[in-house]
């Protein structure tokens, strides 16, 4: 199960690198949500193998270790609402600069010239 | 002892960011809030300060017993958030209220309407909160969400008015730092698995006690990328320069007094409180290896020679006033690295007095920095323009702003008895005692370069024939009293840190103690059963530098 999740955030991680290498605004913002998840999924996998274990609800007669840890998922749910708050920003400006500039090519956006 | 009034520093600026929200169509309520705020807060940030070094004769002697903790929801330690005020975040807090303060009110004197008007305000309270909020947090996690929400009210900030060409510098800042963010929850979260607490007292506890995992290692060193990125240092700059001059000068002062410095601050809470005093031990219980340090004060002390020097280089080749002021934020930042680093690495003559003299560069710079860009701001509003070819003839024109700016320029290079004399003096000898000879060198060099890029803008915007907008629209008289005042707030309080250095140097030393050795502030936190066990060696060692210290002054006083 660890094993695979590394697996997997290993490949999240290189999608998402490959996609912010791009030019173009729309690929590299997408690059940078991607990365977000993959950062969550590594979090999540620090509360260890869930394999035979409960989920972290708490009753009687409930050995505590058998609980999966609860504290990483809470981690992941705060990461998950700033990574939100980013993403609905950063389409914000992404149309913002569409309607100013017509272009999302990182190349084709103005310069500002003055040393 | 617990005081849960210091949460007032997270609410004050988040109250008065959802008021002003609110109230987006009435500026005259938002200025009148906004100026009250930051008011209390300076007067709040000066009480906290005066608590945490006992000016109160009422107050506990203890070093413990003086740092203000509040445990969230009143949850025991490790397992709730704590929030705690020692006395790094005292004077941190101190001094950032009062460049906030400073920067408001140039802001609603000074800003056109399109930038301070309507949503300016929130987004100036939201971004102090955030700053605030790192400052006071005590757990990790929560630091990683102080920033964010710092970086989001900046975000916000950068793209508040902006043309199209500043766009493209918005998206380099907001794509790094939303990578660096990344790698801060990440490495949290991994800290978390290996140590199984985000709570700054326990980490340290178990850093003392010998218990850190060898895998945290990598971990808390891929933080130093993360603090890095924020903090400009050598390798990962390259955004600032590009980014900063975009903005408007007092929203660049604002950022370049408070962004970098919350990295820097960050850094010296992670690496030299919570890991400077992590240990291997042997079955014996001696001493093996400081795992952490090890690593990170080889990397700390090249990047931050290389940093300084650099970043002074590229100041004296610019040609525009806010592009050498911002790049001149690297090179400063050089050395506050270079204390840390000199702090952190064993065996340092003391650790304590390099790390007073980093703490005492970065409040020094803050206030500087800052008051520079609004310097830089009003040249723009005389002349028209920034870039040093088009200004000039500014002395007769504005005496007050050119001797404010000569006050503060000079201070910044370092030029005694004006503040920055006594932090460069203070890292530059203990450089020096404990045999880091390369970078000090680097160190007085890069002092010297930044005299040279000073004088630049002296000598060009100040000394030269008159010729700008001044010039040829000569009935134009810019309004700048509120801006003067603000600056004149900043240059009086940089004065106060250059003829007062004995007493603030006294400070910076008291709150650097508390860092050094951090069992007060897990005894603080984690309650008083919780005494981390420091090695005898050690203990020696810091005795015989406590009586050597003991003996000067005594030999001072007769």
């Amino acid at each position: 199960m660890t094993v695979l999740t590394a697996i997997m955030v290993g490949v999240i991680f290189a999608v998402s690198v490959y996609l912010m290498t791009g030019h173009e605004l729309k690929g590299v913002c997408m690059g940078v949500f991607l990365l977000g998840h993959g950062a969550n999924l590594a979090i999540i996998s620090s509360s260890r193998s869930p394999l035979g274990k409960l989920p972290p609800v708490l009753a009687d007669g409930v050995n505590l270790a058998d609980l999966v840890d609860p504290l990483p998922q809470a981690l992941i749910l705060t990461a998950i609402v700033i990574g939100f708050a980013v993403q609905a920003f950063l389409l914000t400006l992404l149309v913002l600069t569409w309607r100013r500039s017509r272009t999302l090519e990182m190349g084709d956006l103005a310069i500002e010239e003055s040393y | 002892m617990n005081n849960h009034l210091i949460i007032l520093f997270v609410l004050l600026p988040m109250g008065a960011g959802i008021a002003t929200l609110l109230l987006h169509r009435w500026p005259a309520i938002q200025r009148a809030i906004g100026g009250l705020v930051l008011t209390a807060n300076v007067v709040l940030a000066v009480i906290a300060l005066g608590t945490v070094s006992g000016w109160f004769a009422s107050g506990s002697q203890d070093d413990a017993g003086r740092i203000l903790v509040s445990q969230m929801g009143n949850w025991p330690a490790p397992f709730g958030i704590t929030i705690a005020v020692d006395g790094l975040s005292a004077i941190m807090l101190a001094v950032e209220s009062i460049v906030c303060l400073a920067v408001f009110i140039y802001c609603v004197s000074q800003l056109p309407h399109r930038f301070s008007g309507g949503y300016f305000h929130p987004l100036y309270h939201l971004l102090m909160l955030g700053v605030q909020w790192s400052f006071i947090t005590g757990d990790l996690f929560n630091l990683f969400v102080a920033f964010e929400i710092m970086l989001m009210a900046s975000y916000a900030m950068f793209c508040v008015g902006t043309t199209a060409a500043q766009m493209r510098q918005a998206y380099k800042y907001i794509l790094l730092n939303l990578v660096g963010s990344t790698l801060f929850v990440t490495c949290a979260g991994m800290l978390y698995g290996q140590l199984g607490t985000l709570n700054m007292a326990d980490i340290t506890r178990i850093g003392m006690a010998g218990q850190l995992p060898r895998a945290a290692v990598p971990v808390v060193v891929m933080l130093l990328i993360v603090f890095g990125l924020k903090t400009a240092i050598f390798p990962l700059w390259y955004w600032l320069p590009e980014t900063y001059h975009t903005l408007p000068a007092a929203i660049g002062g604002l950022f370049a007094g408070l962004l970098t410095k919350v990295g820097a601050y960050a850094m010296i809470r992670v690496f030299v409180m919570m890991f400077g005093k992590a240990v291997w031990l042997d079955a014996s219980g001696n001493v093996i290896a400081y795992p952490v340090n090890d690593v990170v004060v080889p990397v700390l002390l090249v990047v931050a020679g290389i940093t300084m020097f650099l970043g002074v280089l590229g100041a004296v080749s610019m040609h525009t006033v806010r592009r050498i002021l911002s790049i001149h934020i690297i090179s400063q930042v050089g050395y506050m690295v270079m204390g840390i680093g000199i702090a952190m690495a064993a065996g340092a003559h003391s650790q304590e007095l390099a790390l007073a003299g980093a703490i005492f560069f970065i409040i020094h710079n803050m206030v500087v920095k800052c008051c520079l860009f609004l310097c830089g701001g009003l040249m723009v509003e005389h002349a028209g323009d920034d870039h040093l070819d088009r200004i000039g003839g500014l002395l007769r024109r504005a005496p007050w702003l050119a001797t404010l700016f000569l006050i503060a320029a000079l201070s910044l290079a370092g030029l005694p008895p004006l503040s920055g004399f006594f932090g460069k003096f203070v890292l530059i000898r203990e450089g020096f005692s404990g045999g880091f000879f390369l970078v000090s060198i680097l160190a007085i060099a890069t002092s010297l370069l930044t005299l040279l890029s000073m004088l630049k803008i002296w000598s060009y915007g100040f000394w030269s024939t008159p010729q700008g907008r001044h010039v040829t629209h000569p009935d134009e008289r810019p309004r700048t009293a509120g801006g003067i005042g603000a600056i004149a707030l900043l240059v009086v309080f940089a004065m106060s840190m250059g003829f007062g250095a004995q007493h603030y140097v006294g400070v910076t030393t008291a709150a650097a103690r508390t860092i050094v050795d951090p069992s007060p502030y897990v005894r603080a936190v984690l309650g008083p059963q919780h005494v981390p066990v420091i090695q005898t060696a050690q203990r020696a060692t810091q005795t015989h530098a406590q009586l050597a210290t003991a003996d000067k002054h005594a030999g001072g006083s007769r």
